[in-house]
């Protein structure tokens, strides 16, 4: 990392506190840098998933644990350019088909947590599983997050089950 | 962060509100209170703010924070306010319990301790507004609505109980005494209609649907449950002080509200039988079958609320009606709620970590439902005993019910420390490798 950087900060913990997504602010801040500049963040948890997409677009990343569990990080861009940008932009959005697809909508709490986080963990760097639900999983996001997995989720539209996607870190 | 963690203090939450439950019964087992005194005593207020600020309230707290960001799916507004909220209102109940002992002469006289525990109480009932309401307000859909409605109703009830406080310790003049002189009614309905039956409607329709595995009422349908029962807690809260700002008589004000609260209870009962009949799972666990004696129990009140004031005898058993109101439709959903609620709990802490990863039992088998049964089931044989002896005139049949009820209530924590222990789950599952042995009385971080 060069003593030369200057870093531009961005402090997602807010949006994080209030349950916000804070991908898209993070991306426009990248898109708003000088060349040669880089990002530091400011975040409530360690943002895994960000390094894979962060390196993509030539950034090198380094970590700090703050107190509470907070973390700041290190962007700073690569001496070599990223091959194609905007390729590596839309890789974050195209997720690869799920190597795994379960169907809990019939099993009793817990099960369909357990299964979850289960095959989740067997994954391989950024493979995805995806899974249907009876109803939104509030107690499993946590635990995702603190494993490092990035997921998706939605009722389908007409509106009969929860459709989860999960991504392993990079 | 997205969804729900584990609420640290809610655990503390229940052990107080259990320990106020105890010196309520106990209250009640020694002929403290109503029906053994009057029922506008000092020791009757005594009886009555245990159970509704000690053992209710705080209980509900307790499960607010940490369901109302299961209900938006939003992390609670702020973690740190809810240990300084409990601390608060425990002082603040101790000072009010001592004004009122004051007032009964039991205490040599310090009157101030009444404001200053309605002060402490504010602050602290505050503190919990502001957070869950903050919270809640992120997504006011459902159930939320609820919450949002038993907030202000519990603000309301705070306003009226300031007042009386002031009036009672001599500090809020003429116009203080006026509103103590008829205002009662009006802080009764808004604590215990508006704050604590709306809030646990609205927390019982997810935590019901969540366990049941059954579709989300629909939000329109719970609406209009929720606004009629809100219009009566208005009605009587507005159109009372109104009528009290006029000097008129409350009686057309408190009809009407009755109207709408008999008919919001009904539209409750509507929705919930939905829910039980659009479930997925069919085999019924202890709390749900336990929740259908404490509905059973709401609409016993609704259907004695009518006897009674079609034979002009509601004045005379205001008692019995609140005692069936407490015990058997609030008390008995929060103690069969928290026989669910603290296993789950305790089940998602300590194997949360580690699920997946190795062989966790099920939350089914950290209890033991054969074994708890009983002292649900007697709890309320025993609670509508009560209600009979109350409607009777026996006061000494009321003592022995509630020494019953005092007995199955041991027995239900008792039940509840095993589980928290993991005393019932079978040992080569007990503590997987990474889990960690759960707190009584908190949760680990």
């Amino acid at each position: 990392m060069s003593i030369m950087t200057q870093y531009i900060d961005v402090d997602v913990r807010p949006i994080l506190r209030a349950g916000g997504e804070p991908f898209s602010v993070i991306m426009s801040a990248l898109e708003n840098l000088a060349p040669g500049q880089g990002l530091r963040l400011y975040a409530t948890f360690k943002p895994i998933p960000l390094f894979a997409v962060m390196q993509k677009k030539g950034f090198a990343h380094t970590e700090q644990a703050l107190e509470g569990g907070e973390w700041e990080v290190l962007f700073t861009p690569a001496e070599t350019q990223p091959d194609e940008p905007a390729a590596a932009a839309s890789n974050f959005d195209n997720w690869p088909d799920p190597a795994v697809t379960l169907d809990n909508r019939d099993l009793d709490p817990p099960e369909p947590m357990v299964r979850i986080l289960a095959e989740a963990d067997k994954l391989g760097p950024g493979e995805t599983l995806s899974a249907l639900l009876r109803r939104e999983p509030v107690f499993l996001f946590p635990q995702l997050e603190k494993r490092g997995f990035r997921w998706l989720g939605g009722f389908t539209s007409d509106g009969t089950a929860y459709e989860l996607t999960v991504r392993a870190p990079s | 962060m997205i969804g729900s963690n584990i609420s640290r203090w809610t655990m503390t939450y229940f052990a107080a509100a259990l320990a106020w439950l105890f010196v309520a019964l106990g209250l009640l087992v020694a002929g403290v209170g109503y029906p053994a005194g009057d029922i506008a005593s000092p020791d009757t207020l005594v009886l009555v703010h245990v159970i509704c600020v000690g053992w209710l309230s705080l209980a509900m707290c307790g499960a607010l924070f940490q369901f109302v960001p299961v209900l938006v799916a939003k992390p609670l507004f702020s973690d740190k306010w809810a240990l300084p909220a409990l601390a608060l209102l425990t002082v603040g109940l101790l000072s009010l319990l001592g004004g009122f002992l004051c007032l009964g002469g039991r205490l040599p006289p310090a009157l101030w301790l009444l404001p200053l525990g309605a002060i402490l109480l504010v602050a602290g009932f505050g503190l919990v507004v502001l957070d869950l309401g903050l919270t809640a307000w992120l997504r006011p859909t459902g159930p939320a609505r609820f919450v949002l409605v038993g907030l202000a109703s519990l603000c309301a009830t705070m306003a009226f109980g300031a007042i009386f406080a002031f009036a009672l310790a001599g500090w809020a003049g003429a116009a203080g005494g006026v509103v103590l002189s008829s205002g009662i009614p009006l802080h009764a309905i808004a604590g215990l209609g508006g704050w604590l039956t709306l809030t646990a409607m609205g927390v019982s329709y997810r935590l019901l649907a969540m366990f049941m595995l059954a579709p989300d009422v629909d939000d329109r349908q719970s609406g209009v449950t929720l606004a009629v029962g809100a219009l009566a807690v208005a009605f009587a809260v507005a159109g009372g002080a109104l009528a009290i700002g006029l000097a008129a008589g409350l009686q057309i004000v408190l009809s009407i509200a009755a109207v709408l609260g008999i008919a919001s209870a009904a539209l409750y009962g509507r929705d919930v039988a939905g829910i039980f009949s659009n479930r997925k799972r069919r085999h019924l666990e202890l709390n749900m079958r336990m929740a259908t004696l404490s509905f059973a129990s709401l609409a016993g009140m609704a259907l004695l609320g009518i006897a009674l004031v079609t034979f002009d005898a509601f004045l005379a058993n205001v008692g019995a009606f609140a005692f069936l109101a407490i015990f058997g439709w609030l008390s008995g959903l929060v103690l069969a709620k928290l026989y669910k609620i603290v296993a789950f709990l305790t089940w998602l802490e300590t194997y949360g970590p580690v699920m997946g990863r190795a062989p966790t039992p099920r939350v089914q088998d950290l209890v033991a439902e054969d074994r708890a049964t009983k002292w649900f089931v007697i709890y309320y044989a025993a609670v509508w005993t009560g209600t009979a002896a109350l409607l009777g005139g026996e006061p000494a049949a009321l003592r022995v019910a509630a020494a019953a009820m005092t007995v199955c209530v041991v027995g239900i924590v008792h039940e509840i420390v095993r589980i928290r222990r993991l005393a019932d789950v079978a040992r080569p599952l007990r503590l997987p490798v990474g889990a960690v042995a759960p707190h009584l009385l908190f949760a680990r971080k």
